[in-house]
């Protein structure tokens, strides 16, 4: 069997499970493991031309609809439990959440809200509930400490569109609506936008090319006080050998807008491509590395699990003190629009947010290029 | 002409270069076939000229078309006359030349990807080297954001294609001027010319089938320049570092369009091409 895998904490994981289950059923499995730039490409590739290259794939949750589409995927030969968080399950389905299942979740990710506890409790600020709390605090930080209240990614593509996301939700705004039309450009979206640039105020200069690397920088070494991040950042901010801030970083759920705040999801879900010479092997594989016991596996060795009863596990709980909140924010994270065309519409959306935290382009202005972009998008995927 | 054509297909001959043609055919005929007809695809698998027309009415298109025109001019300009002022020099340093030549090739020796990682390093606005160096110069650095500003990430994308090319016309250029007979510049000097005289009218003159190659391999790859932004920017802030072999990347590959990569790849070809052929009309040797 040949699997193809995240290259990085995802992948290590499924592939340390891979060399356990090909020993125990005497099957030599191969792992590919293909950086996060290339891993969508290849899987495209293989799925579109029906080669088999691959009999198991690990698909990001914002490609799911694209592979899924054209019948490329197997179906599951049995729906999954209910043990499984129920957002992680949405996206495993094509189409999406009315649709038959064609993957298992594997990594239970939703972004969360990182704050410097320790300050907070200093300039006696309370937790930040809200986006306006965020705002305050920021104001204060970067007034009365040296660093910068505030930390975002902002660089062109799905790193500003992954960092406005909540933004927008919380205004009550969204990309598109519920007949597929975009509507970016209405007042939530302008106001979310216009906010995003308040809090760019606070962020460090050139925040405007920043990916999650440098957003983490800044936090570990205590340069920034707050940012949207992703769980794989959780064990390097208690770690002492690479931060500064070990202990003072609590982690949260999504401060509140005008509704209710929610985190972006970033599932990793496992599907078995239609052309798999090895069909049977890879669901069964499949299956017995989304069990609990694989799941608790998979956790210790880095990777937020998607089911229920390992975020509750009381030993693990002691040893990841954020899993409470990741559950929490899991059950209620927000997946990417489900449509095939996503990632050129995060694109287009993505480059006029950078546009106008560059400081080129006005609000307004960006939010009309970006819904009359993404318009012309959707327009030829017709 | 009708003898010239049967002596093309005679059997004989074909039988000689027949290993060469079928390599050629099956690496770089059929697929550039090919790639013609998934262009005049549409994605139901009907004839269209929908991606030809697309090309009209692309704002980002037109963007990286325009960047990377700067981007080639700017870079191959500088990286040309430094190349060629080091070359000079090196090349009248007499037994020290080889030490010299050595040191300044390193740059080029290193993979792009890991130039571009290192370069990213350098050119972070806080924990970077570069600012680190400035701040420590006393220079206010608040406003250096280099590959994050709207303004600067070209710039910063350009400066690192110099430091990293500039060695491979260094390369050519010393070679060529190794090549330059010593006789006409003896003749030159005993009528009594003067350094730059003989650089303008001797050496020039001499280099140019060198210099003429020189632009012609490097402006071929920096019209291609993909490596470097794709790590540094990947082509923002906004479409501020888009470059045409990005684009076309981004859009066969993650949206997954052929048939529109392909039309903007011929688009590509053509004014490379094109460009080649201008230089090549303008340096190249006169015939009578």
């Amino acid at each position: 069997m040949t699997i193809a895998v995240n290259a990085g904490v995802e992948g290590t994981a499924l592939k340390a499970a891979a060399q356990e289950w090909g020993a125990a059923h005497q099957t030599r499995i191969e792992v590919v493991e293909l950086p996060y730039a290339n891993l969508f490409e290849k899987e495209q590739l293989d799925l579109e031309s029906r080669t088999g290259a691959y009999d198991l794939i690990m698909i990001d949750d914002p490609w799911f609809p694209r592979l899924a589409s054209n019948d490329n995927l197997a179906p599951l030969p049995h729906d999954p439990d209910a043990d499984f968080v129920q957002s992680c399950l949405n996206v495993c389905r094509y189409p999406a959440t009315t649709g038959r299942y064609f993957a298992l979740p594997y990594v239970g990710n939703s972004q969360l809200f990182f704050y410097r506890r320790d300050l907070f409790e200093k300039l006696k600020l309370n937790a930040p509930a809200t986006w306006n709390d965020v705002l305050d605090a920021a104001r204060k930080i970067s007034g009365s400490e040296k660093m910068y209240g505030y930390v975002m990614r902002a660089a062109s593509g799905n790193a500003v569109v992954a960092d406005f996301m909540p933004l927008l939700w919380a205004f009550g705004g969204e990309v598109l609506d519920a007949n597929e039309k975009p509507v970016c450009d209405s007042p939530a979206g302008i106001a979310a936008l216009k906010f995003m640039l308040e809090l760019g105020k606070y962020s460090p200069p050139g925040y405007a090319g920043f990916n999650a690397d440098e957003v983490s920088a800044h936090l570990l070494e205590a340069t920034a006080a707050m940012s949207i991040n992703w769980p794989a950042w959780i064990a390097a901010m208690d770690d002492p050998s690479k931060s500064k801030v070990v202990g003072k970083i609590e982690f949260a759920r999504m401060p509140n807008g005008t509704v209710k705040g929610v985190g972006e999801l970033g599932t990793w879900v496992l599907a078995v491509p239609v052309a798999s010479k090895h069909v049977n092997s890879a669901f069964e594989f499949m299956t017995w590395a989304t069990e609990a016991t694989q799941l608790k596996q998979a956790a210790l060795r880095g990777n937020p699990p998607t089911r229920r009863s390992v975020f509750q596990m009381p030993d693990l709980v002691a040893r990841f003190r954020a899993f409470p909140v990741q559950l929490a924010s899991l059950e209620s994270a927000r997946p990417r629009p489900r449509t095939p065309v996503w990632n050129e519409i995060e694109n287009a959306f993505g480059i006029s947010l950078s546009e106008a935290n560059a400081g080129k382009l006005a609000p307004e202005e960006a939010m009309r290029n970006a819904a009359r972009d993404i318009a012309q998008v959707l327009a030829r995927a017709k | 002409m009708i003898r010239r054509l049967a002596n093309l297909f005679r059997v004989e001959g074909f039988k000689w270069i027949a290993p060469a043609m079928i390599v050629l055919v099956a690496l770089s005929v059929y697929p550039l076939l090919y790639s013609v007809k998934v262009s005049l695809t549409s994605a139901s698998g009907a004839f269209t000229l929908a991606h030809f027309r697309r090309l009209l009415d692309d704002r980002i298109l037109f963007a990286a078309a325009w960047q990377t025109l700067l981007f080639t001019v700017a870079a191959l300009a500088i990286e040309f006359a430094l190349g060629l002022g080091l070359a000079l020099l090196v090349d009248s340093l007499g037994k020290a030349r080889g030490f010299f030549r050595a040191g300044l090739l390193a740059p080029m020796l290193l993979p792009p990807v890991v130039a571009a990682v290192a370069w990213r390093l350098i050119y972070n606005p806080q924990f970077g080297a570069l600012n680190g160096t400035l701040r420590l110069l006393g220079f206010d650095t608040t406003r250096l954001t280099w590959t994050s500003g709207q303004s600067s990430a070209l710039f910063s994308v350009i400066l690192v294609d110099i430091w990293e090319w500039t060695p491979f016309l260094f390369l050519l250029l010393s070679a060529g001027l190794q090549a330059i007979p010593v006789e006409p510049v003896e003749a030159a000097r005993i009528d009594g010319a003067g350094a730059w005289r003989i650089f303008c009218d001797v050496t020039l003159p001499l280099l140019k089938p060198t210099i003429l190659l020189a632009l012609l391999l490097r402006g071929m790859d920096l019209v291609r320049i993909f490596d470097q932004i794709f790590i540094l920017t990947q082509g923002g802030p906004g479409t501020a570092t888009e470059t045409l072999s990005l684009y076309i990347y981004r859009t066969a590959f993650r949206f997954s369009n052929f048939g529109y990569a392909a039309a903007m790849s011929f688009v590509l070809l053509a004014v490379a091409t094109f460009a080649s052929r201008r230089l090549i009309r303008a340096m190249g040797p006169r015939r009578a």
